[in-house]
This record gives structure tokens, C-alpha cells and sequence, in this order.
């Protein structure tokens, strides 16, 4: 599903060029769930944000299904992000002036969907939140928040999730509700999932990890148990 | 694509959080001011056109200052013309015990030849077009002249020796544009009837109107005849001259009322580009969200246009909607002035006002919202990821490209724009260069002023871009409010000035020559003091040393007035007063009858007259030429007689003469004149100190209209401050929270914007007070020929004046940062 050849990014900076990604190689199939984990520096977010094609690199080859990411301009690779991609993020990324309903409507909106009022509700129902429809973002505690987010990354049905640190924000009790939710929508919808993450205990639910240092990868491993 | 539904969503989402307001508000500012001027101008110069050959009443006007051959009438009506006569002259009109000059016009039937008069029951009752005329024994009359004398339709008054009834109000009369402003209030009445009043006596000053109209080809052919028969005294006037001199007039007062406009809108649209750069920056996140969910960039134009289509178009009706009721404003107080009465309004101001609202949209904030498109998705991870910067060329390209295509509407002429464009680009730059000297100047005082000063000194300081563009928009605005009053109220006052005392305000001219000595007697019993009385020959300048003048003169001397209208000549043998010999010698008792002149120092400098040179004059048809023997400077302040020319004894005396004075009356004596006027009934008097009140009131009003249009230009100014207080909120909000957490009370966060609002204001005053000193004194030492003096009191005023209300308005602006919770705004940041 999704495919990293040789992968390198590289920034100038102030004191010269700058390595944040060196040679990486991964693949991930298609419904597997994959954590790619690391201490803080360590080019996770980058890694995730190539992977998407929110980025270009600096050299190497991205495929995301039978996508080359790494050939398609900015606008190519919106459309492949539209077609496949979901997101979920740290800092939940609503729109303050939606409501939770328009919020999780306006990725079908952007696809011209036929019925994204309905589709939208329905899916905040499946994460807890049909009684809070008409609510604004601020209106939300930070675990609905996140919430909606997840019902916005999975209403377009995407074959892949990124999720960037999705429990960061959250406390301990929170954050496993989410990650509950979110291991759940995957494994019904058959999506496959990338999350970035400093949670062991997350990492731990994911089939497989990637684990970064420096830029490198050093130890793909297998998870030991699935969610 | 569009998202039409998706992009209205969000533009209804936004406008309810308010975040448009700055930017609507300064569209309706920019569309309201240039709608408002759009009709005015547009409904007075289709007024005008409408009535272009109706202003002058004919086809062919023939000017004279005495009756013309009877052979010419015959001659126009054997070419196939309608020919008619009218007779204009100065007289006091009187009401009991008020008097009021006038400005007299006698008609035949069949007047006006072309257009119609406009008449109306009572003053300011609504008009209608008439065929009718006074009949014998009536007249009508301009409103104000009702209301000087007290009088209303129906009550009879005295035009010299003559009682008339007045039966109708004239709103409009064909023939009496050449003097929109004019001082003397009209009357009309029947040429019967002239005889009756006694007023027209051989030399006096007089102006005969011979009225022509026919087929074109008639009147070309009638005017080829005229054209080499006409003397000096007479003037030909077809429609196209009496045209263009209204074109002139009315160009210029828009041309006048356009800069104005001009300045709100280039204010406006800065607010404009602050508001939406503001509305582009709060709205990078959400771009960086939907391009992560796929959106391309047509996709986020397709969002953001539409809104600001719509906001455009929002903007500008309600803008065009606030302009057309703002017209009649500006009409009502122009009331009375306006030569015409406006034409009914049309759409294409609104139409115009329209499309200057979405220019200067297009202009000021497109190239901020263009920006959106252009912000990396991967900002949903990266916070601090912006997209490019607009160049700069593309930001103020666009914007200039407004202006310019904004500023030619307004002056119509290439040259003008660019030189407007350059004029405000220097002094922009001029006044950001003072601007900022200022402000570092005010960072010296840092270390001796209290927190608050401090704290408000530093913000002007840290954002000193957005403090230089508010301070320029509030000095321009607050200069512009300053150099309008300065004038009004120095010209009044300088003219009032210079009537001290002791000093005539009343001139009695037309005075017959066998009533002279009972006139000087009369007012002597009175115990009024008089001038001399000096006798005045009406005649013109026609030859240098044997050259007809038009000729021996250049292009610009030609227009010189005293060329133009026939001159006052005299005689006398005393030098007055006032005057002083420069070269040659004053009459001896030989130069008795020589034909000899003395010409007064300015216009022989103006027309290159020397000693020695031989000027001819044509008086009543004949010539006379005369030697120049001296050249005298004359105080023509004085309020005393004084003439261009004047000639020793039996030169001039056998052309018809009337003799003139000037006298002192102060207001209590004010009845002696209804004494003379009703004993000397040709005998016309001028009333200085009523004059002097007239063109006060016009002065007046003309200058109230310029200050109204100025309130548009200061609403902009607001609308620039507001959006650089949006701009600030978020820092203004967090630097609040910050200091109350750290202790800060909200009494000293509150002193702390109060003063730098109040600094901001007082800076811009300042730079107000400095632009209104220059440019006054350029006003007064090169178009007003005024004494220039320091004027102490615009340098309290203005910085005062600009303290208070920029510090009000940006303390009012300001609150909602008072307001918050510290520990609320901590948690959103």
C-alpha cells in the first residue's frame, strides 16, 4: 500500500545542510497498522508528512497505492490525498466556526459527495457524539474533540490514516478511549494505519513498529500483540 | 472548482465572528464616498447639459453696454432669426425700510428664446417649467431676495422710482449661469416697465442682451454677418463658449470634491489590505487542513473568491445604497448655490460606486487572499510553516493599479493622475520619514514617563509600520480638515479686517452728473462723511502705441480682465490719497485737456505698458488715444475709489458720464439709504459690509461641502485604525494576559493603551499642524493673496484634537483585551 525507496531529507539551515532523513526503506501493506516511533528530533513527523505527500523529499521514491508521490506536483498529490488519505492530528485541527456535523461534512463537501449531511451524522453517532451535532469545537472537551477529528479522517472511508501523535494532547483515560475508537474504525473500515507517536503503550497496539534515531531506521519490530 | 454552498457556509461561520467587519466597513466607506460625489456631479452636469442651450436662453447672445444699430436686429430677423432684447443692470430693490441690491433683468415677450424659466409659488416650494413672463407691473424674484427683504409672494416692492408686485419665486432663469455665485439676487420683470423706474439713465452701467435663435445655418450666417461690425464693447456668445465655461466650472469643483474622495478611498483601502491580510493569516490553518484533505489550489480559490465576491458585492450596494442618500445631503447644503437644479439621478453613479468598491477590493486584498493557496499542507504538522509572502511588486502593483484606475475617474486627464499619484507618493513618504522621527523622538521619554506611558510608547514603537500608516492616514485627514477651516475663517476675518473703522463701506455709483451736488449735500446734512466724487467713464483698452491689444499682448495677458470689460475712466486733478506717483509727475494745471493718462502700476507691469506709450481707448464708440505720463501705485484695499486710469481735466468729459463716492455708514445710519436710493433712483449702492456677509455665507457653504466630503476621508482614517487594532489583537490580547498574570491591574493596562492611542493621535496631530502651516503658506502667498501668518493655534488644536479622538477611539477599540480573563486567554494560547 504504501511504498519509501531510499528516502532522504535534507534543509538548509543557518549552520548548512541538514540530514533529517537518511536512506529510508519501508513498505507497509495494505490494513496493517504501523506506529513509527522515536525520541523527539528523530524525523517521525517528516517520515509521516513524505509519506503522505504533504512533503516532498529531498531524493527517493514514495508510493502511496500506485501513486509516485515524489513525481506529483503539489495539486497531484492533493488528489491522491483526497482519494486515499485520511488524517487525524495532535491538535485535533477543527474549524472553529463549524459545527462538529459541518466539520466532519466538509472532506465530502470537498468530493462532491451527494449526501454528506447524512454520512457526517451517522458516522459522529458511531463515535459517541450524535447528541452533539450543532456543537462548535470550543463547546467540546478535548477527547470529543478528537473524536470528531477521527469521524472527519475515516467519513471518506480512506485506505490509509495517518494519525500524528493523536493522544498528545489528551490525558491517560481520554487518550484510551480514542486510541480504542481509532483502533476500531481501522479494523472495520480495513484501513491501513501510520501513527507517529511518544506513547509505548500505543505503539505497543500497533502490529508493527518503526523505530527512528537520528534520521535512520534502526530497528523495524514486530509488534507483539494487535488491538 | 467552486464550492458555492461550502464557501457561503463559511462566509456566514466568519461574518458571525465578526472577522469581516473591518474590511466591509471600509468598502462601504470607499463605495459610499464615491457614490455620493458620483451623483452629485452626475445630476449637476446633466442638469447643465440639459439645459446647455436653454442656459444661455438662445442660440446667439449679443453683449453690449449700450443699445446696438437698430440695423442689426433688422439684418438677424431678415436672415430668418427670432430676435429679442434684454436689459440687465444693479439696483436697490426696497421693502419699507430694507433694501437689497439686486441684480435687475427686464425681458420682451418671447424671452427666453431657448429653454425655459423655472418658477415656483413660494421659496423652496417645488418648481415647475413656465412659458409665462411677468406681466407689466410684476415681477418675480429669487427666493433670497424674499427672504433679505422679509417678503413674501403676493407683497409689492420698489425698483427705483417704480412699485412692482411679486407674483412668482424664479428658481431657474436661462442667461444667468455665468454667475452661479453671484452676489446680487435676481429680478425679473417686464422691459415696459424700465422707463417707470427711472433707474436707467445715460451712463449707467448697463448690460443689453440681444437674444438670437433659428436654424443653425441661419444663425452661422447671421453671426459671420456680426462678426466684423462688433466693436469693443460687445461680446458674441453661442452656445458652445457658454457651454464650455460651465464645463470648466463644474470640472473643477469635481475635479476638487474628487481629491477628497480620492484620499478615502487610497485610506480605505489600506484598511482593506491590513483586514484582509489579517482574514488571509487566520484562515492558513484551515487552507493547510483542506489541502490535507485534498483539496488543490483551484479548489481553495474556488472557497475563498466566491466570499470575497460576495463581500464585494455586499459591501458595495449597501455602500451605494448609504451614497445615494448622502447626495442629497451634499445637495441640500450646496442649496441655492447650484446654477441648476440637479437632474433626476441616474444608475450609473451607483453603477460606478459599484465598481469602485470591487477595484478597490480587487486591489487592496486579493493579493492576501491569493495567498491561501499557496500554504504547504504540511503546516498541519509544522505550525510554523507560511506560505511565500506576496511579492511585493504583485501587493503594490495591485494596489496602485487601483488607485490609478480609481484617480482617473476622478481627473479624467493623465497628467493630473500621474502627477496626483507622484504629489501623494512624496508626500506619503514625507510624512512616514516625520512619522517615524517622531515616534523615535517619543522613545526618549521612555525612561521619564510612568508604566503606562512606557508601555504605550513601546507598542507605537514595536509596530511602528502600523503606527506610521495610522498616523499618515489621521495627519492627511486631520491636515485637510485644518487647511479648510484655516481658509474660511482667515479669508472672512482679513476681509472683514480690512474694513476698519473709519473706513467707507458703501459705494454710490451711477450717480447723474446734475445731481451730484445735492447727492454730496444730502449726505453732508446727514453728517455723513464722503470721499470725493469722481466722475466715471465707461471704456475699453483697445490699442498699445497703435496695436490693437489682443495683439500686442501675449496668450496668458489676453485673459487679463482689465482687457475683457470695459474700464472705469476718470479725471480729476487731486491725487488720491492712498495713491503714489512711481515714475513720471502728476497733472500740472497744462495738462488741462491734454490727452494725456496716468495707469495704475500693476496692470501696466501685467500688459507691458511704459512711459511714453500711446493707449487708445474706445469709449461709446468713439476713440481716443492718450500719452501714458505716469504710473501710479494704488491701494486697492482702501475701499476708495481707485482707478486703472486716470486723465487730467476736459479729456473725457464730453463722453456720457455718472459720478461715484464711497461714505461710511455704520449700522445705525443704515436708513439714510432708503432715503437716497428713493430720491436718486438711477443712483446704485453698493453695500461692502452686505457683500462682504454674501460671499461669507457662500463661502461658507462651499466650504461645509468640502468638510462633509472630508468626514468620509476620516471615517477611512477609523476604518485603517480598527484594522490595525484587529491586525494587533492576538499579540494585544497575550501581552494583556501576560501582564495581568504578572500582576498588571486592568487600570494600568488600560492607562497603557490610552496613552498610545493618545501618543498616536497627538503625533498625527502634530505632523497636521506642521503640513496646514505649509501648506497655508503656499495657499496664501501664491492663490489667495493673503498675509501669511504663523497660526499658533492650529499647533494646540490639532494635537489635541487628534489625542482626543484617535485616543478614544483606540481605548474604545481596545476594551475586549481589558476585558478577558488572564487565565482563559493563557490556555487558548
Amino acid at each position: 500500500m504504501i511504498a519509501a525507496r531510499h528516502l532522504s531529507k535534507r534543509v538548509e539551515t543557518a549552520a548548512g545542510p541538514l540530514d533529517i532523513l537518511t536512506d529510508i526503506h519501508l513498505e507497509i501493506q495494505a490494513r496493517e497498522s504501523v506506529a513509527i516511533v522515536g525520541v523527539s528530533g528523530s524525523g517521525k513527523s517528516t517520515l509521516l508528512g513524505l509519506l503522505a505527500g504533504l512533503d516532498l523529499p529531498s531524493a527517493g521514491e514514495v508510493f502511496l497505492s500506485h501513486y509516485p508521490l515524489h513525481d506529483l506536483d503539489e495539486d497531484g498529490r492533493a488528489r491522491v490525498r483526497g482519494e486515499l488519505v485520511g488524517f487525524v492530528f495532535q491538535s485535533f485541527q477543527l474549524l472553529g466556526n463549524l459545527t462538529a456535523l459541518e466539520n466532519v461534512m466538509l472532506p465530502l463537501e470537498l468530493r462532491r459527495d451527494r449526501q454528506p449531511r447524512e454520512q457526517a451524522a451517522e458516522l459522529l453517532s458511531r463515535v459517541g457524539l450524535g447528541e452533539r451535532l450543532q456543537h462548535y469545537p470550543k463547546q467540546l472537551s478535548g477527547g470529543e474533540q478528537q473524536r470528531v477529528a477521527i469521524a472527519r479522517a475515516f467519513v471518506t472511508e480512506p485506505a490509509i490514516l495517518f494519525a500524528d501523535e493523536p493522544t498528545g494532547n489528551l490525558d491517560n483515560v481520554t487518550g484510551e478511549t480514542v486510541i480504542d475508537l481509532l483502533f476500531r474504525l481501522n479494523r472495520d473500515k480495513g484501513t491501513t494505519l501510520v501513527l507517529v507517536t511518544h506513547d509505548e503503550h500505543l505503539a505497543s497496539r500497533c502490529e508493527r513498529l518503526i523505530h527512528l534515531e537520528a534520521g535512520r531506521i534502526v530497528s523495524p519490530v514486530k509488534a507483539a500483540s494487535t488491538a | 472548482m467552486i464550492h458555492f454552498p461550502l464557501a457561503m457556509r463559511l462566509l456566514a461561520r466568519n461574518w458571525q465572528s465578526g472577522e469581516q467587519r473591518i474590511l466591509v466597513a471600509a468598502l462601504v466607506i470607499a463605495v459610499t464616498a464615491s457614490t455620493t460625489i458620483g451623483f452629485f456631479t452626475d445630476r449637476l452636469g446633466r442638469g447643465m447639459t440639459n439645459q446647455s442651450a436653454g442656459f444661455l436662453g438662445a442660440d446667439l447672445v449679443l453683449e453690449s453696454s449700450r443699445p446696438i444699430a437698430a440695423d442689426w436686429l433688422v439684418e438677424a430677423r431678415n436672415k430668418g432669426l427670432q430676435a429679442i432684447e434684454t436689459l440687465e443692470f444693479a439696483s436697490m430693490v426696497i421693502n419699507g425700510e430694507a433694501l437689497l441690491l439686486s441684480g435687475v433683468k427686464a425681458v420682451q415677450d418671447g424671452f427666453p428664446l431657448r429653454g425655459e424659466i423655472r418658477t415656483a409659488a413660494a421659496p423652496f416650494a417645488p418648481d415647475a417649467a413656465t412659458q409665462a413672463l411677468p406681466l407689466p407691473g410684476e415681477a418675480w424674484v429669487a427666493p433670497r431676495l424674499l427672504t433679505n427683504l422679509g417678503l413674501q409672494v403676493g407683497d409689492e416692492v420698489e425698483v427705483g422710482a417704480h412699485r412692482l408686485r411679486i407674483t412668482r419665486v424664479i428658481t431657474f432663469e436661462p442667461g444667468s449661469v455665468g454667475n452661479p455665485f453671484g452676489v446680487a439676487p435676481r429680478l425679473l420683470m417686464r422691459m415696459a416697465d424700465v422707463a417707470a423706474t427711472s433707474v436707467v439713465q445715460p451712463g449707467s452701467r448697463l448690460t443689453y442682451r440681444y437674444l438670437f435663435a433659428g436654424h443653425e445655418a441661419d444663425v452661422s450666417k447671421y453671426r459671420a454677418w456680426l462678426a466684423p461690425r462688433l466693436g469693443p464693447s460687445h461680446e458674441l456668445v453661442g452656445v458652445q463658449e457658454s457651454g464650455r465655461a460651465v464645463g470648466t466650472t463644474l470640472q473643477r469643483t469635481e475635479r476638487f470634491l474628487g481629491l477628497a474622495v480620492l484620499a478615502a478611498i487610497v485610506l480605505a483601502g489600506v484598511a482593506v489590505a491590513m483586514a484582509a491580510r489579517r482574514y488571509s493569516e487566520r484562515h492558513f490553518d484551515t487552507s493547510a487542513m483542506l489541502r490535507c484533505m485534498g483539496a488543490t489550489q483551484r479548489d481553495l480559490l474556488g472557497l475563498y473568491l466566491p466570499q470575497l465576491l460576495l463581500i464585494g458585492l455586499l459591501a458595495s450596494a449597501v455602500g451605494c445604497i448609504l451614497g445615494w442618500v448622502a447626495q442629497y445631503g451634499l445637495l441640500y447644503l450646496l442649496a441655492g448655490l447650484l446654477p441648476v437644479a440637479p437632474a433626476t439621478p441616474h444608475a450609473w453613479p451607483a453603477l460606478a460606486g459599484f465598481a469602485t468598491g470591487i477595484i478597490t477590493l480587487a486591489g487592496f486584498a486579493l493579493p492576501p487572499v491569493m495567498r491561501l493557496k499557496d500554504v504547504p499542507p504540511l503546516r498541519v504538522l509544522r505550525r510554523e510553516l507560511l506560505p511565500l509572502p506576496s511579492r511585493a511588486w504583485l501587493v503594490y502593483g495591485a494596489a496602485l493599479c487601483a488607485i490609478v484606475a480609481v484617480m482617473w475617474r476622478y481627473t479624467d486627464s493623465w497628467p493630473l493622475t500621474l502627477s496626483v499619484l507622484v504629489g501623494g507618493i512624496a508626500l506619503a513618504a514625507l510624512l512616514s520619514l516625520l512619522a517615524l522621527l517622531l515616534l523615535s523622538l517619543s522613545r526618549r521619554f521612555n525612561s521619564r514617563v510612568g508604566v503606562a506611558w512606557r508601555f504605550g510608547l513601546n507598542n507605537l514603537w514595536r509596530r511602528r509600520q502600523s503606527s506610521i500608516s495610522q498616523i499618515l492616514a489621521f495627519s492627511l485627514t486631520l491636515m485637510a480638515m485644518a487647511v479648510v477651516a484655516l481658509v474660511r475663517t482667515d479669508l472672512l476675518t482679513t476681509w472683514q479686517a480690512q474694513l476698519p473703522a473709519d473706513v467707507p463701506n458703501h459705494f454710490a455709483i451711477n450717480i447723474l452728473p446734475d445731481q451730484v451736488e445735492e447727492f454730496a449735500s444730502s449726505l453732508q446734512a446727514a453728517g455723513v462723511v464722503t470721499e470725493q466724487l469722481y466722475p466715471m467713464v465707461r471704456g475699453r483698452l483697445v490699442k498699445i502705441n497703435g496695436t490693437a491689444v489682443q495683439k500686442s499682448v501675449t496668450k496668458e495677458e489676453r485673459s487679463d480682465n482689465a482687457l475683457n470689460r470695459e474700464l472705469n475712466l476718470t479725471w480729476t486733478t487731486v491725487l488720491q490719497a492712498d495713491n503714489q506717483i512711481l515714475t513720471g509727475r502728476w497733472w500740472q494745471p497744462e495738462d488741462t485737456g491734454k490727452p494725456r493718462v496716468s495707469v495704475e502700476s500693476k496692470l501696466a507691469e501685467r500688459l507691458d505698458i511704459k512711459m511714453g506709450d500711446e493707449l487708445g481707448f474706445s469709449i461709446g464708440g468713439e476713440t481716443l488715444s492718450a500719452e501714458v505720463t505716469s504710473i501710479r501705485s494704488v491701494q486697492w484695499e482702501s475701499f476708495r475709489p481707485n482707478f486703472y486710469m486716470v486723465f487730467p481735466p476736459q479729456v473725457i468729459n464730453q463722453f456720457p458720464t455718472t459720478y461715484m463716492t464711497s461714505f461710511k455708514l455704520g449700522k445705525e445710519e443704515k436708513p439714510l439709504l432708503r432715503e437716497l436710493v428713493a430720491r436718486y433712483q438711477a443712483v446704485t449702492v453698493l453695500e461692502m459690509d452686505r457683500v462682504i456677509e454674501q460671499v461669507g455665507v457662500v463661502f461658507r457653504q462651499v466650504t461645509l461641502t468640502v468638510e462633509y466630503v472630508l468626514v468620509f476621508t476620516l471615517l477611512a482614517g477609523f476604518a485603517v485604525l480598527f484594522a490595525a487594532l484587529q491586525t494587533s489583537q492576538d499579540d494585544r490580547l497575550y501581552e494583556g494576559a501576560l501582564l495581568r498574570a504578572l500582576g498588571g491591574s486592568r487600570r494600568q493596562l488600560r492607562s497603557g493603551h490610552l496613552a498610545e492611542f493618545t501618543a498616536l493621535g497627538g503625533i498625527a496631530g502634530l505632523l497636521a499642524a506642521m503640513g496646514t502651516e505649509c501648506l497655508a503658506w503656499v495657499l496664501y502667498s501664491e492663490v489667495l493673496d493673503l498675509q501669511h501668518s504663523f497660526h499658533w493655534h492650529i499647533w494646540i488644536i490639532a494635537p489635541i484634537a487628534g489625542a482626543l479622538l484617535i485616543g478614544a477611539a483606540g481605548y474604545w477599540g481596545t476594551r475586549t483585551v481589558v476585558g478577558r480573563s488572564p487565565m482563559l486567554l493563557l490556555q487558548n494560547q
